[in-house]
């Protein structure tokens, strides 16, 4: 694969721009506002006028997981969060729904934290949440499991409770 | 103090209103203050508290301007930032020179009008690239670099212009030293003012504005335009972290501005006997010269002039720069003539930059065996 020349301008008064051309003749760019908005515009090869989509800074690191590939389904999402008084702490917050292999199980029976060091924050189920569910909650398929902890962490979780 | 609150507050129900509807606001504040001030209502009048605001929103812009300058960018898009540049200054100064001349203003007054009719509106530009999803275009490129230019120009023009009756070569001798003394306290001090702008108590933002403040008061003191002083400031502390700076004045810009818009209503006469079609006149020039020194660029830069038309639409409008002109400079008649253009361009550039767009699109269609147009692709 060719590398994409990813072409980065400055603008004066506007803020940062962003450039590049896919492989396949696609045009891509984004601009960092100094208002804080992120516009991004495609331009289709061989068309004159380009489309645009406004962001917030939120909307753009949502678009952003959904392009690295952190977010595995439409409804399972990431968010890390960064505290950087607290030296830097960033935690990350994961949804998760409930393979059926754990179905019945309760968070102390899996012994969550013990394995993974990640804890489970609140359980979505029948559009109802449950905060901060006790050791002997049980797990029911369909349940969305919100899950907090250090990056590291959650993909332990994702690895070892997880599993179908 | 009653009349300033007054003033204020309408303001605020006119940025209100005009972010609500995506127009500028500028030309609203400053009808609004001729509609209260004494040439309207009377309401209010103008006193030591609003003279005072109106200067600091008037410094704190061309403090503003000096963050903003990218002296390096500039040198490295020297060719397409000069042509562009040169033929903008050329058509528009031109024009609103002779059209001001012609209409029987003296020369320094002539003088004065030409640069409000040639100073495009920065913050107008550069706000309506952003809220039409212009950005992509090579042509929002083009439009900004224009701005930056015409800013270098202002700079010179207030120089020259402020020198007064003294002498032109050292009063430039005084400014560059003064930049040279400045520039040297941001590289010796920069990390100093960097370990200051990193807080997060109240002494980034107090340092700002005693800067600002400091630097604006020395000017008496070494006898340097004022309007230099900060610019210079502004430049200076670009080499260090200009973003934090922008983020720490900004509060006061913003409110001293508005202020200084208002007021400059207030305050504007419009007993001399403004003659109608006089005015009106200049207006259509300056909408007619933007197109000139438009299409020309659009056909020397990106050899369409149909790329002109979307120069043009976005740089109609006059604004904070020109209104800065005009309170500085111009007095009685000039100051009305410039504010009255920087109303009409300003309302006629917010839908010519919607909708400029849609007329290229328009001739292009029509247009289709004229010769007027090579083809042209976006980017």
């Amino acid at each position: 694969m060719s590398a994409m020349a990813l072409r980065s301008l400055n603008l004066p008064g506007l803020g940062t721009k962003y450039e590049f051309e896919t492989e396949k003749g696609d045009t891509v760019a984004i601009f960092f506002t100094k208002s804080g908005l992120i516009q991004m515009y495609t331009l289709q090869k061989g068309c004159r006028t380009p489309s645009a989509a406004e962001m917030t800074p939120v909307e753009a690191r949502r678009l952003g997981n959904i392009l690295t590939g952190a977010i595995i389904e439409a409804d399972q999402e990431s968010v890390e969060i960064a505290f950087s008084a607290l030296a830097d702490l960033r935690i990350t917050i994961h949804t998760f729904y409930v393979p059926k292999s754990i179905t019945g199980k309760t968070i102390e029976e899996l012994q969550i934290r013990a394995k993974t060091g990640a804890t489970i924050v609140a359980v979505c189920r029948n559009d109802k949440n449950i905060i901060n569910p006790p050791p002997a909650f049980a797990f029911e398929t369909g349940d969305a499991a919100l899950v907090i902890g250090e990056s590291d962490q959650i993909r332990r979780f994702e690895r070892e409770i997880m599993v179908d | 103090m009653e009349g300033f609150v007054i003033a204020l507050f309408v303001c605020l129900i006119l940025a209100l209103i005009t972010k609500y509807l995506k127009v500028p606001p500028i030309p609203f504040y400053i009808l609004a203050g001729v509609l209260l001030g004494k040439s309207g209502l009377g309401i209010v009048q103008s006193d030591e508290l609003s003279r005072f605001f109106s200067d600091m929103g008037l410094i704190f812009l061309l403090f503003f301007m000096g963050l903003g300058l990218k002296l390096e960018r500039i040198a490295a898009n020297r060719s397409a930032v000069l042509t562009s540049g040169i033929i903008d200054l050329n058509v528009n100064m031109l024009i609103g020179f002779v059209a001001a001349y012609l209409f029987g203003f003296s020369l320094t007054e002539s003088l004065i009008i030409a640069s409000a009719f040639y100073i495009s509106s920065t913050a107008m530009a550069i706000t309506s690239l952003i809220e039409n999803r212009k950005l992509m275009m090579r042509e929002a490129e083009t439009v900004i670099w224009l701005m930056m230019f015409e800013d270098l120009v202002l700079i010179l023009f207030l120089a020259i212009i402020s020198s007064g009756n003294q002498n032109m070569v050292f009063l430039f001798i005084k400014i560059a030293a003064v930049l040279l003394v400045l520039y040297a306290l941001a590289h010796w001090g920069k990390e100093f003012l960097v370990s200051i702008l990193d807080r997060d108590d109240e002494l980034p933002i107090l340092f700002t504005f005693a800067a600002v403040l400091t630097t604006a008061s020395f000017a008496i003191v070494l006898e340097v335009p004022e309007t230099m002083m900060v610019i210079a400031l502004g430049a200076a502390f670009a080499t260090t972290d200009p973003d934090a700076f922008e983020q720490h004045a900004r509060p006061f810009k913003d409110v001293f501005l508005v202020v200084f818009f208002v007021f400059f209503g207030v305050t504007m006469d419009l007993s001399g006997g403004a003659d109608p079609f006089m005015i009106a006149a200049i207006c259509i020039l300056a909408i007619v010269s933007k197109l000139i020194s438009g299409l020309i660029t659009g056909i020397v830069i990106h050899g369409s002039a149909l790329a002109g038309i979307e120069i043009w639409g976005n740089t109609i409008s006059r604004g904070e720069f020109s209104i800065a002109l005009a309170a500085l400079y111009g007095s009685g008649l000039v100051a009305t003539t410039i504010a009255v253009m920087v109303i009409v361009t300003s309302i006629v550039g917010s839908f010519t930059a919607k909708y400029c767009s849609h007329l290229r699109r328009g001739i292009l269609h029509f247009g289709r065996r004229s010769p007027l147009h090579r083809p042209h692709t976006y980017r």
